[in-house]
C-alpha cells in the first residue's frame, strides 16, 4: 500500500497481506477475484475488483452503502453474473461447471436472511440441511450456535429482525461449510445483538475452521471483527490489507504550528527528522521525548518561535475519509 | 473434492416442506367444489334431455371445471412455488443451495404434478358425491379415472408454461389471468380442431372435457407426444432461464 502526495491511499499488489509476490504462495487463499468487473445498464457497480481473501481469515468487506459489496460477493456465489474477470473460491474457478462444487464448500446470508415466513425456525432449517445433504444432528448444533433452541418451533414470520439473522446464521453454517459469506449480518439488530453476533462471526475461524467474509459499512464493526480487510469504494477496491497492517497506518505522528515553517521544516530536516507540510503545521513522524526536546531547542536557538506542539494520530476513520472521501458510518 | 450430490427426491423432499401450512390447500378444496355444485345443479335443471346417467353429468362437472377452473388452479400451484421464493430473499438461499438449476425447476414441476394429481383424485371424489347426491345408480365407469389421470399429464404443458411466467413475472395475478384466458382460448382451439397444438386444450383433451365419447378416439399417442413436448419444450426454457438470469431476490 503506498500513500501519494494528497495523502491519498492506494493498494500495491506485491504488498497484499504484507508480503512479497514469492510470499503470497505460502499463504492459501480462499477467494481469488481478478479483474471482476458488473455494470447495471451504464452505471459500473464493480471496477476491475482483485480480492485476495486469505484461508482461515475473517475478512472484513468494508465500504459505503452502494459501494458495490453485495453485487461482489453475489457474483463469488454465482448469483450474479460478472461482466468480465474470474473468481476463484479455494483455487478452484466458479463457473458454471464447478458452480455446486464451491457452492457445497461455501455458506452464505446474502442481502437480508431468507426464510419462509410460513413455517417454523427449524422447519426452514430442515429444509437447507436437505439441500445440503447435511446430518439431521446438524440442525440441533446450528440451533444452539446461534442460541435459538427454545425460538426454534415458532413460525418464521412472527421473528424479530434478531431472530431472523440469527436463523440465516444458523442456515448458513448448515453442511459445515468450510467458506461463510455474510452481507451486513449486524443489519437491523440492537447492541447486544450486534455483540452477540460479532462474537459468533469471530469464534468460527477456530470453531469450525471456516474462512468468513464479512460485509459492512461499518468501520468498527470490521475494526473489532476481522483480521483483514478490503475497502471498496464506488465499485473500486481501494485497499486491502491485514487490519493489523492499516493500525500501523494510525500510529502517532507530531504536528509542530511555527512563525516561519518553511525555515523550520529545512533545519528539522538536517537534524534528521523529514517532515511536511499539513495546511499551516509541519507533520512529523513520532518521535522519542529527547529528540523532541532537541528539535524544540535546535528551532529556538535559531530565533523560531515555536507557536504549538501537539501529538496527532489518525484514527481508522480519518483513514476511512482519506481513502473513500466520505464520512464514514459510525 | 467431490460434490455431495443431491438428487431429485432430497429436493422433493424440501418442496413438499414448503407446501406446509400453505394457502394452496384451501384453493385445493375450494375450488373444485365450485364447478361440481354448478355442474351438478346444471345435470339436474337438464335430467331431461341428459340421459347418459353418470358420463352425462361428466360433461357437465367438465365443462365448467375444465373450461374455466383448471387451468387457473394449475397457475394458483405455479404462482405460489415461486412466490415462497420471492418473499424474504428465498432465491438467495435457492439458489445457492448446491443443487442444479436443472433440478430446482423439474422439482418444482414435479410437486405440482403431484397437486395436481391430488387434485384429480379430489375432482373424482366430489364427482362420485355429487352423482349419489343426485341419485344416480352404482359407480361412475372406470374409464373417467382414467380421464382424471389422463387430463393430468394433459395438464403438465401448461403447469410447465405458467411455472415458466412464474418466474419470470414476479406477480402471482399474472399467472392466474394467464390461466384464466389460456382456458378459454383453449376451449376455442379445441372446437376449432386445433387442439392437439395447444397446451391449453390439451388439458382439456385430457380430461374428455363435455363429451360422451372419448374425444381422442384413436389419436392418445399423438395426445401423449404432444403433451411431453410441451412439458420438454417449457423445462428447458425454464432451465435455461434460470441458468443464465442473474438472480434477484
Amino acid at each position: 500500500m503506498i500513500v501519494d502526495e494528497n495523502n491519498k491511499w492506494h493498494i500495491r499488489s506485491e504488498t497484499f497481506f504484507g508480503c512479497a509476490p514469492e510470499g503470497r504462495m505460502d499463504m492459501m487463499t480462499a477467494i481469488e477475484t481478478e479483474q471482476l468487473c458488473k455494470s447495471y445498464g451504464k452505471h459500473m457497480c464493480v471496477k476491475n475488483v482483485d480480492l485476495r481473501v486469505p484461508e482461515g481469515s475473517i475478512y472484513g468487506f468494508l465500504g459505503p452503502n452502494g459501494a458495490g459489496k453485495s453485487t461482489t460477493m453475489k457474483m463469488i456465489l454465482g448469483l450474479v453474473n460478472a461482466d468480465q474477470g474470474q473468481i476463484s473460491v479455494f483455487g478452484e474457478e466458479m463457473n458454471r461447471k464447478n458452480r455446486l462444487d464451491v457452492l457445497e464448500r461455501t455458506g452464505s446470508l446474502i442481502e437480508s436472511p431468507s426464510y419462509y415466513g410460513h413455517l417454523t425456525g427449524r422447519e426452514n432449517l430442515e429444509i437447507v440441511r436437505v439441500l445440503r445433504g447435511a446430518d439431521k444432528r446438524e440442525v440441533d448444533e446450528a440451533l444452539k450456535t446461534v442460541r435459538m433452541e427454545k425460538q426454534q418451533n415458532k413460525k418464521a414470520g412472527a421473528y424479530s429482525l434478531g431472530m431472523k439473522q440469527r436463523l440465516g446464521l444458523a442456515a448458513a453454517l448448515l453442511g459445515k461449510p468450510k467458506l461463510l459469506l455474510l452481507d451486513e449480518p449486524t443489519n437491523g439488530l440492537d447492541p447486544a445483538g450486534i455483540q452477540e453476533m460479532r462474537e459468533l462471526i469471530r469464534s468460527l475461524p477456530e470453531r469450525y475452521g471456516m474462512t468468513v467474509m464479512v460485509s459492512s459499512h461499518l468501520l468498527s464493526e470490521i475494526d473489532q471483527m476481522a483480521t483483514h480487510t478490503g475497502i471498496i469504494h464506488k465499485g473500486e477496491l481501494i485497499f486491502q490489507d491485514s487490519l493489523e497492517h492499516l493500525h500501523e497506518h494510525s500510529r502517532k505522528r507530531l504536528l509542530l504550528r511555527t512563525d516561519r515553517n518553511g525555515a523550520a521544516l529545512r533545519i528539522l530536516e538536517e537534524l534528521g527528522c523529514r517532515g511536511k507540510m499539513m495546511e499551516d503545521r509541519i507533520s512529523l513522524p513520532d518521535m522519542e521525548d529527547e529528540k523532541v526536546a532537541l528539535c524544540i531547542a535546535s528551532l529556538v536557538r535559531q530565533d523560531i518561535g515555536i507557536l504549538r506542539v501537539e501529538e496527532y494520530q489518525r484514527n481508522l476513520e480519518d483513514i476511512f475519509l482519506s481513502l473513500t472521501g466520505k464520512q464514514v458510518s459510525l | 473434492m467431490g460434490v455431495k450430490k443431491i438428487g431429485l427426491s432430497a429436493c422433493m423432499k424440501a418442496e413438499k416442506m414448503k407446501l406446509k401450512r400453505s394457502f394452496i390447500w384451501i384453493a385445493f378444496f375450494i375450488i373444485p367444489v365450485i364447478p361440481a355444485l354448478m355442474g351438478t345443479g346444471n345435470y339436474l335443471q337438464n335430467i331431461d334431455i341428459l340421459k347418459s346417467e353418470w358420463f352425462s353429468l361428466w360433461t357437465q362437472h367438465t365443462l365448467f371445471y375444465s373450461n374455466f377452473f383448471y387451468a387457473p388452479l394449475i397457475a394458483v400451484y405455479c404462482a405460489y412455488t415461486w412466490r415462497v421464493e420471492n418473499f424474504n430473499h428465498n432465491r438467495n438461499s435457492l439458489m445457492t443451495a448446491p443443487v442444479s438449476v436443472g433440478c430446482i425447476f423439474l422439482v418444482k414441476l414435479l410437486n405440482i404434478f403431484r397437486v395436481t394429481l391430488l387434485t384429480q383424485i379430489w375432482v373424482g371424489i366430489l364427482y362420485v358425491l355429487c352423482g349419489k347426491t343426485a341419485g344416480l345408480p352404482g359407480l361412475p365407469d372406470v374409464v373417467i379415472f382414467y380421464w382424471l389421470v389422463r387430463g393430468a399429464w394433459g395438464g403438465m404443458g401448461v403447469a410447465a408454461l405458467l411455472l415458466l411466467v412464474s418466474m419470470a413475472i414476479r406477480s402471482f395475478a399474472v399467472p392466474v389471468a394467464f390461466g384464466l384466458a389460456g382456458g378459454i382460448t383453449g376451449l376455442m382451439a379445441s372446437n376449432s380442431g386445433y387442439g392437439m397444438y395447444y397446451p391449453f386444450s390439451l388439458m382439456m383433451m385430457g380430461m374428455n372435457s363435455n363429451k360422451y365419447e372419448d374425444v381422442l378416439g384413436g389419436e392418445g399417442l399423438q395426445f401423449m407426444v404432444f403433451s411431453t413436448l410441451y412439458v420438454v419444450l417449457f423445462c428447458l426454457c425454464g432451465i435455461r432461464w434460470l441458468a443464465v438470469r442473474d438472480v434477484k431476490a
